[in-house]
């Protein structure tokens, strides 16, 4: 089905579980396929889609979910990397993986529909049944809460490396 | 329009949502505030880094789909009553459902995908390209002759040094001729580096703004992208043109050579 791998791909981000994401998405596709004369011919189809996720998602609440993804806390040997310019270009995947799962359910849902799946504000307003006003407060604040986590993290990285440096000096 | 403006209408700058009038006093804030535009292209760059990491997450709909199949074959509510059912043999029942609900699920995606709102001048841009080049069906009114087709950009406004501006970086001009998108004319040029032909379609900017989201911004350009089917769109504009550029390679053919574009013009 044409929209099943944009929801299988926001859900396993949602839930950080594949096994809970296919679920998920089975579900929604069973419902959207239970209640397809509710949806209005001419409206969008794909915000209809995940409108029904997102409802199936929060219905399950946090307790239902799985566990986040188990990230190592061991420091690659970043004494062999090499110096990174500033700005984000270069920032590894690890990075961006570690800081989008710190984020809120609600800043990962906007930038997963508005950045990844390229939904229109309209559009994300529909599938989160927000007005537009919030979602644009969300995309941006989710937008500034993962570049806040990438500095940090980027900042703790020189700081482990400053400090492996100047171990490896005085040894 | 003051940075705390640029800062809350972002989001719907970036989506291709916000108002002729707004987007264009959005466009002047940024050529004269490089703190703001500072911060927009790290927007679009880290957007730009969150789309490519999660796109290359694995996912394999074959089993959803799959389950979801046999989910709705095994349901009696979602086909006919029990008391209706066929006398025929169990399991020519199960093959007999499952058929249909493959053939229902079908269906029902091929409506998903005509629901999804597609703008028309992608859409046309798309097609175009199918049937010029990919399949190259004839037509007459092609140019080939550089000269004649910066001679033809300049007849619709179209200063002829951008055309020849693009072959550059290892792509030439092969031909050009004008054409409707979206009931609008369009200068349909086709570059090729001699193993992949590209088309870009110009027109004369004007209030009407590009759909879609921005992807990246190139040299302060906003660059959006659009996929159907086989055929991938990069898009921007120009102080002075509108720019579309389409590859039936790959999404990252287009946005390659949409770059080159984007900086050149």
């Amino acid at each position: 089905m044409p929209h099943s791998r944009s929801l299988l791909r926001v859900a396993r981000r949602l839930t950080s579980d594949g096994a809970v994401a296919e679920d998920l998405v089975q579900e929604t596709l069973l419902r959207a396929w239970r209640s397809f004369d509710q949806f209005e011919a001419g409206t969008n189809i794909r915000a209809w889609l995940f409108r029904i996720m997102f409802n199936a998602f929060y219905a399950q609440g946090r307790q239902a979910r799985s566990a986040p993804v188990l990230v190592s806390l061991d420091a690659p040997d970043r004494a062999a990397e090499p110096e990174r310019p500033a700005g984000l270009s270069l920032i590894d995947a690890a990075e961006v993986n570690r800081a989008f799962e710190e984020l809120s359910d609600e800043h990962r849902a906007v930038l997963l529909l508005g950045v990844v799946e390229g939904f229109t504000c309209q559009e994300m307003a529909d599938a989160l049944s927000l007005p537009m006003g919030t979602v644009m407060s969300r995309l941006s604040r989710g937008r500034q809460a993962l570049r806040d986590r990438l500095a940090n993290g980027s900042a703790k990285a020189f700081r482990a490396h400053a400090v492996a440096g100047s171990a490896h000096k005085e040894a | 329009m003051n940075c705390s403006d640029i800062a809350e209408l972002a989001p719907l700058y970036i989506a291709g949502e916000l108002a002729p009038r707004r987007a264009a006093e959005f466009d002047v804030h940024l050529k004269t505030c490089p703190a703001c535009m500072r911060e927009l292209e790290e927007q679009a760059r880290l957007d730009g880094r969150l789309r490519e990491i999660v796109l290359a997450d694995k996912t394999d709909v074959a089993r959803v789909d799959r389950r979801v199949r046999e989910s709705i074959a095994a349901r009696p509510e979602a086909g006919t009553p029990a008391s209706a059912q066929w006398p025929m043999p169990r399991r020519w029942a199960i093959a007999a459902m499952g058929i249909a609900a493959g053939f229902l699920v079908f269906g029902l995606g091929y409506y998903f995908m005509l629901g999804t709102r597609v703008a028309r001048v992608y859409a046309d841009a798309a097609a175009d390209h199918r049937m010029e080049v990919v399949e190259q069906q004839p037509r007459p009114a092609w140019l080939v002759d550089p000269a004649e087709i910066s001679a033809l950009a300049k007849q619709h406004g179209i200063p002829g040094s951008e055309v020849l501006a693009l072959a550059s970086e290892g792509y030439h001009l092969e031909r050009g001729r004008m054409c409707g998108l979206d009931n609008r004319a369009f200068l349909h040029l086709v570059y090729s580096d001699g193993t992949r032909e590209f088309s870009v379609y110009l027109r004369l900017r004007d209030a009407e703004r590009l759909p879609g989201a921005i992807r990246e911004t190139v040299s302060g350009k906003p660059l959006r992208t659009c996929d159907l089917g086989s055929e991938h769109i990069a898009s921007f504009e120009t102080p002075r043109v509108t720019a579309l550029v389409v590859a039936d390679g790959s999404a990252e053919d287009a946005l390659h050579f949409a770059r080159l574009a984007a900086a050149a013009l």
